[in-house]
This record gives C-alpha cells, structure tokens and sequence, in this order.
C-alpha cells in the first residue's frame, strides 16, 4: 500500500509535531487536551454525559489515589492465558479491590445505561421512518441511530444472540433475502440496495425489541474491570478487523462505516477516560501514549467529516488514507493491549 | 501529537526489549571484516543467529538459508527526531531478535512480548535479518538529502518490467530476514512489525524458500530454483575477505558520505516464471537459454558444476550475465535469492518464481550493468518481473549507538 499522501500531511504537520514533543519532552502529562471532550462537541446528543461521569470519577479518583499506592494492583493476578481479545467470563466473574478500578467500572455502567437510552431513542427515530417507508428520513436515521450500539459494543459480546439479531451481515445467511437475516443492515439492505422499505417495517419492530431485551439484561450485567480493558481494546480491533470498518465491509451498501468507526472509537475513548485516573497512577507513559494515538486518530477522521456535518460515503476513503488510518490503529491497538496488564488484572 | 504517541509507543517497547537480554548479542566489531557465524553463536541449541553488529550486517555474508522473506516498508515519522526513534527502535528490535535470549516473561495479565511461535525459550534458528535504506528516505521529509549514499536510487524499469508496479516495489526500508525454518522467519517478521506498529508499513513483502544441499561449498550451488536448474554455482565467495572489499563492500574512498563504509548496495526482483510454458520446454531448449546442464548444473558440453565455462556465443543467461570478459570482473555481484510460491493468478496460472536478491559494491557496476545485458534474453519469455527495489545495507551501528545515528550527526 502506497503512503504518499500520508507521508505528505505528515510532513507539512512536521513542524507542529516537533514544537509538542519539545513541550511533552519536559512534561509529558500536558497534551491531555484530549478529545473526549471534541467528542462531545461533534454529538451532544448522546457522548456528552458518558464523557462527563468518566471526568467525573476521575477527579474524586484523584484524591483517593494519594493514600491507595500501586501495590493493589500487582497482589491478585493468577495465572491466566492471558488472551487479549474475548470477553471471558472468568474476566467478568473478576473483582477488583482498587478503588479507583471500581469507579470506573461504575462509571461505565452508567455510560452504557445512557448509551442504551440514546440507542432506543435514535432507533425508534429510524423504526417510525422505516414504517412510514419514508426513504430520506431512514437513510439519515440509520447511522445515527447505530452510534451508541458502536459505543458500547463490548456489552454485546456479554448478551447471548443480541449481536446476531441486530448487527449481522447477509454473509451469515443465505443472501439478503434470507428471512433470519435482521436488524440493521437488513433495514440497510432494503434502503440502499433495493430503494423500497414495503416489506422493511417488521424487521424494524424486531429491531425494536431485541434492543429492548438489550436493555432489560444490561440492567443486570456485572461488569468486571476486565470488560473495561479489553473492551477498548477490542473496539478498536473491531475497526481494524479484515471484515471491519477500515475494509468498508460493515455498512456495505449505504457506505456510512465512518459513523460506525468515530463511534467505536468515542466508545474506546470513554473507556479510557474512565480508567484514566488509575492508569496515571499506574502508567502514565502509557496513558499519554493511548491519548496521544486517539488526538491522531480524531484528527485523521475529522478530515472525512463529523456527525454533525455528516461523514463522508465510505469510498471517498482512498487506499493511502485507509492505509494511514491502519497504522495508526495498529499503533493504538498495541497500546491498548498493554491497559489489562498495566492495571494488574488478570 | 501524532508522534508523540508513536514516540511513546516505541519508546515503551524500546524499554521492553532492553529488558530483555540485548548485551549478549553484540559481537567483537575489532579486527575481523566478516563476523563470523560459528564464533557468534549467540543462544539456542538450533543453528546460531546472525549478530545485528559488526563491520558488516552479517546476513549478507550468510550462507544460503532455507527460508526467507523480503519486504519494502514506508516509515510514518513526522521529523527526522522521529525517524532517529523508529530506526533506534527497528534496531533495538532486531537484536533482541538475534540474540536468541528468551523475551521477558510478563504477568498473564499483558499480552506475551513475543509469538510463542518457537516456544520457549527461542531456539537458535540461524536468522539474519538485514536492513536496507530505499532512496525515497532522503526525498525532503527528513532533511538526509545531503546524506544519500551516492549511487542509491529509485529501482528504474529494464526490458522486462511491464508488470512491475509501484505498490509492490521500492519503500523507505527494506527488510531481508533469514533462517532455517519458515516459522521462524514468520516469528521475525512478526515480533519486528508488533515493536515497530504504527511507524513502520508495509508496501510489499514476499516469502520464499530453497531446498538446501547438505553441504554448502563454494563453486556449487546451493540450491535448485523453480526451472529446476541449480542456482547459486558461480557465484561470490563470502569467506574471501578480499573478493567480498571488491564486489560487495562499500569501500572508504567509495561515496563522499563516510557513514556508506562497509556497507552495500541491494537489489531486490521479485521475478515470476511462466512455470506452465517452462515445463513444456524442450531440455535442450531449457539448457541453451540458461547455458548449463540441468542435471548437473554443468557448463554446456562439460561434465562438473565447477568446469569453466566455455562460451560460443554470449547469447545464454550465463554468458550474458558473467561474459568473463577483460573488465567483466568488475560487474561481479552475490546472489542471495529465494524461490516463491504463492498460490496462481486470475488465469488459473501458477504463480511461481524467484525472490532475486543481488549485495553489490557498486549498483551501477553491479546490478544494474549485469541486468543491462540481460535485457533482451530469450529466457525473458519465460520470466516477468514483479516488482523489487533498490536499497543501500548500512553498516550496523557501532557499540552503544542505535540504527540510523551517523545518519543524524
Ligand atoms: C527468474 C529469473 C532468473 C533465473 C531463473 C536465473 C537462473 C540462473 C541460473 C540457473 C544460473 C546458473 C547457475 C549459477 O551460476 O548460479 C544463473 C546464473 C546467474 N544469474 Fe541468473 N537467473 C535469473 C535472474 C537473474 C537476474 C535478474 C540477474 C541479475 C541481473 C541474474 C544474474 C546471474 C548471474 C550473475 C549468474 C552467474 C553467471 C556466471 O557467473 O556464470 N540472474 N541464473
């Protein structure tokens, strides 16, 4: 893959770089302008208070840092296989006796509960216009209504089937056609592909309620540290995976992946955000480095568009720029393997 | 901001592998010109790896290896202080490699710091890895116009090149690995990509293999290509040490940037064989176009892969490549090649061929004099380059200094 047109912007930012460096050279704690807070911005409607809890903890966190030293963290870990991808259960049977961890996890819960609310909000936005067969008006609801689902997406690996029913693709069943194929990208199928919402209502009903079973379990999960740190791990995998967003194979026929991609993103970044106060005790370095890797990323995608002005279609993406955004992904993703371990968990 | 993340990152991972063991692979750089495999054996109970230090990066003088990889990468750096990290960083990485010492064991909280591929502890695995400097990384992003070495420039296109293409050719880097099983050459690669994320791409690579003989000599091949002719017979004597100052090290007086001393020039073809059309070729048509016996590996009409050849015309591969001619000497280049597989093409046609790879003192008398009088051969109906580039092999850093560091000073 050719990097010219990166090597390009790269280039002409050169002289911006080397000035940062030398202020973070001499403190690197002081570029945590980060863009939680521009995500906020870009979609008040839904991130605004998610990002506000996680600052929020954070600051209490602080002062409870000052007398709670890192030995927490080393004491519990037992032999584990130590897989970074997957949600197992022994990670969520997983307790923590830091404080701070569980704060975060607190926090989290919260963001998912107003991630889920904002879900069944957006969605019925976009089911009312599937029902009214209402093109135009599902065509702009469609990816709005999808971001916190993307936020959040860790949680569906806890809930048997939900991922199944409302984010599968055609290619798990018999084409498009395919009855059992349902939810989103079956509503896609009908807007894009075949311009005719007649027989789409029903699947929007259906939508409905497995998002609404959604919430019910969500209400009960227990939520171990380790779904914190993996889960911002995995979002960003998700982006990266060869069926993923980057390879514009998720949103394939209305091309809004880049809605998918911020939002999977401002998911990981919340997680983050939350476990920001335990990691500056425990890796500062590390947490610079995640934060600094997620300014790139941002500021990678704010050329394609924002939720407010709308994304651009997927192919406008070029291959250099696709292949831009892979490593920095890949730089990210390296990163965010370590917080699980960083952290002492297991 | 961008960078300082990657800066962070590598600066991390540059930390981890300083945990590990990287003080027992640093050879004696003293006297010797070629460092010598046997006496570095470095760890493992396999075959020893190739120390990254020395006078000369040691995979070029390696003798032929049974598997092999060749990939061209693009660095993402913003300043030259960030290119300083990553080729530090690349370094760091490949001597950690080498050294054959275990990686350091994290909590089972993190993810293992290497693939687990070759168990653990890592046998020695008799892996080089060499790395080689594209033109493009003294175009104007890093301000190293001013050190480039003199002869080094973007792969031009000879004769045959109508299918190569940009994407799988030339990069700021290139990277050469080595070694006795394809699992660990897939191991190398890997643990070098994972410590350099984000910072190094990949445009292209490429990974071959030879069928070794039990012995390797000098004056015979050591190993058959794709054609199924012997590959390697006339060749470089890499324990010479005066043939190798000759023909394949950058010598003192060389280039006006005194860092290139003792490095050497790569050529890299990634070269495809119309293996179909070949196998339905005559022996003697075969034999005629390269100018040796396919059995033997013989000079046309002689009996031993070690005869003289004696040419008629100069119309074969052999006699155009090395005319043996009063001045012919000087085009003398070592080859260092793989052959590749890689499944076939849209047509249903095997895709087969060879990774060339050719370490000379001297491109313009090397490489590019020796495929200058290739251009036009008959065996071009049978072969089509694929893509390759053209790199300059530094000399490894001296003790205590990182990759890349003459490049800055
Ligand atoms: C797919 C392409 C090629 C094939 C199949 C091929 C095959 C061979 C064979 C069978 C030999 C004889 C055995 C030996 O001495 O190693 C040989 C020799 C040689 N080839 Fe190639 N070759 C190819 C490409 C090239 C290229 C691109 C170059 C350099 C531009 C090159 C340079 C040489 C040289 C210098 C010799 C030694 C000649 C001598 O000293 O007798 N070959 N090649």
């Amino acid at each position: 893959m050719g990097t010219k047109g990166g090597r390009r912007r790269l280039g002409a930012r050169a002289a911006v770089v080397v000035a940062v460096l030398a202020l973070l050279a001499t403190a690197c704690g002081g570029d945590d302008g980060v863009d939680v807070n521009s995500v906020e911005e870009s979609d008040a409607s839904s991130s605004a208070s998610g990002s506000e809890s996680g600052s929020a903890s954070g600051s209490e966190a602080d002062a409870a840092a000052e007398d709670d030293t890192a030995t927490d963290e080393e004491g519990d870990v037992e032999e584990e296989s130590g897989s970074a991808s997957g949600i197992s259960e022994e990670e969520v049977a997983q307790t923590t006796e830091n404080p701070l961890i569980q704060d975060a996890v607190d926090g989290y819960r919260v963001y998912v509960q107003e991630q889920i609310s904002d879900m069944q909000a957006e969605t019925k936005v976009f089911a009312d216009a599937v029902r009214d067969g209402d093109i135009e008006a599902t065509k702009a609801a469609y990816p709005v209504s999808r971001r916190p689902w993307e936020r959040i997406e860790p949680i569906a690996g806890l809930i048997e089937d939900i991922d199944g029913a409302v984010d599968a693709r055609e290619d798990d069943f018999d084409g498009p056609e395919d009855p059992n194929f349902t939810g989103w990208h079956k509503i896609e199928w009908y807007t894009w592909d075949q311009g005719d919402l007649t027989e789409a209502g029903p699947f929007a009903d259906q939508l409905e309620a497995d998002l609404q079973t959604l919430a019910d379990t969500a209400e009960t999960l227990d939520l171990a540290p380790g779904v914190l740190t993996v889960g911002a791990q995995e979002l960003i995998e998700e982006v990266a995976a060869p069926d993923g967003k980057l390879s514009g194979e998720e949103d394939r026929y209305s091309g809004t992946d880049l809605y998918d991609f911020k939002a999977n993103v401002e998911g990981s970044e919340a997680l983050v955000d939350l476990l920001a106060p335990v990691l500056e005790e425990a890796d500062p370095e590390l947490l610079t480095a995640v934060e600094s890797s997620f300014d790139e990323l941002n500021g990678q995608l704010e050329v394609f568009g924002s939720f407010e002005a709308g994304y651009v279609h997927y192919d406008e993406v070029t291959e250099d720029q696709r292949g831009e955004l892979a490593a920095t992904l890949g730089g990210l993703a390296e990163s965010l393997s370590l917080l699980n371990g960083a952290l002492g968990l297991e | 901001m961008i960078s300082e993340s990657r800066r962070r990152f590598m600066k991390s991972a540059g930390a981890l592998v300083a945990g590990g063991a990287v003080v027992g692979c640093t050879a004696d750089s003293g006297s010797e010109a070629i460092p010598d495999p046997e006496s570095d054996v470095v760890a493992g109970s396999g075959p020893p790896n190739f120390p990254f230090r020395g006078n000369h990066q040691a995979g070029v003088t390696a003798p032929a290896a049974s598997s092999g990889l060749v990939a061209g990468l693009d660095v993402r750096a913003a300043s030259s202080e960030e290119l300083a990290d990553v080729l530090g960083t690349l370094g760091q990485s490949i001597e950690q490699l080498v050294s054959g010492e275990p990686y350091e064991d994290r909590d089972g909280g993190f993810p293992p710091l290497d693939t687990g591929i070759l168990g653990t502890p890592p046998v020695g695995t008799g892996t080089s890895v060499v790395v080689g400097y594209g033109a493009s990384l003294f175009d104007d992003r890093f301000g190293l116009a001013g050190q480039k070495p003199a002869e080094l420039l973007e792969m031009p296109k000879f004769a045959n090149d109508f299918l190569v293409q940009p994407e799988r050719s030339h990069g700021d880097l290139s990277i050469t690995i080595s070694s006795d099983s394809g699992e660990a050459t897939v191991h190398a690669f890997r643990q070098i990509m994972r410590e350099t994320r984000g910072a190094l791409v990949p445009r292209w690579m490429k990974e071959g293999f030879n069928q070794l003989v039990p012995e390797q000599t000098h004056g015979r091949a050591p190993a058959r290509n794709l054609l199924g002719f012997k590959d390697g017979t006339s060749n470089l004597d890499t324990d010479d040490d005066e043939t190798m100052a000759a023909s394949v090290w950058v010598g003192p007086d060389d280039d006006q940037s005194q860092w290139t001393t003792g490095g050497t020039y790569q050529a890299v073809r990634v070269i495809r064989m119309m293996v179909e059309f070949w196998d339905r070729t005559r022996l003697n048509e075969q034999e005629g176009l390269i100018g040796r016996h396919r059995a033997s590996g013989a000079p046309l009409g002689l009996d031993d892969e070690t005869d003289e050849p004696v040419f008629e015309d100069l119309e074969s591969h052999i006699a155009r490549a090395n005319p043996r001619s009063s001045g012919s000497e000087k085009n003398l280049i070592l080859r260092r090649g793989f052959n590749y597989a890689s499944g076939f093409d849209a047509n249903d046609q095997l895709d087969q061929g060879l990774i060339f790879v050719s370490y000379q003192r001297s491109l313009e008398d090397g490489f590019i004099a020796v495929q200058r009088r290739l251009d036009g051969e008959a065996l071009e109906e049978y072969v089509r380059p694929l893509g390759g580039g053209f790199f300059f092999v530094p000399p490894p850093p001296a003790d205590g200094a990182a990759l890349g560091e003459p490049l800055f000073s």
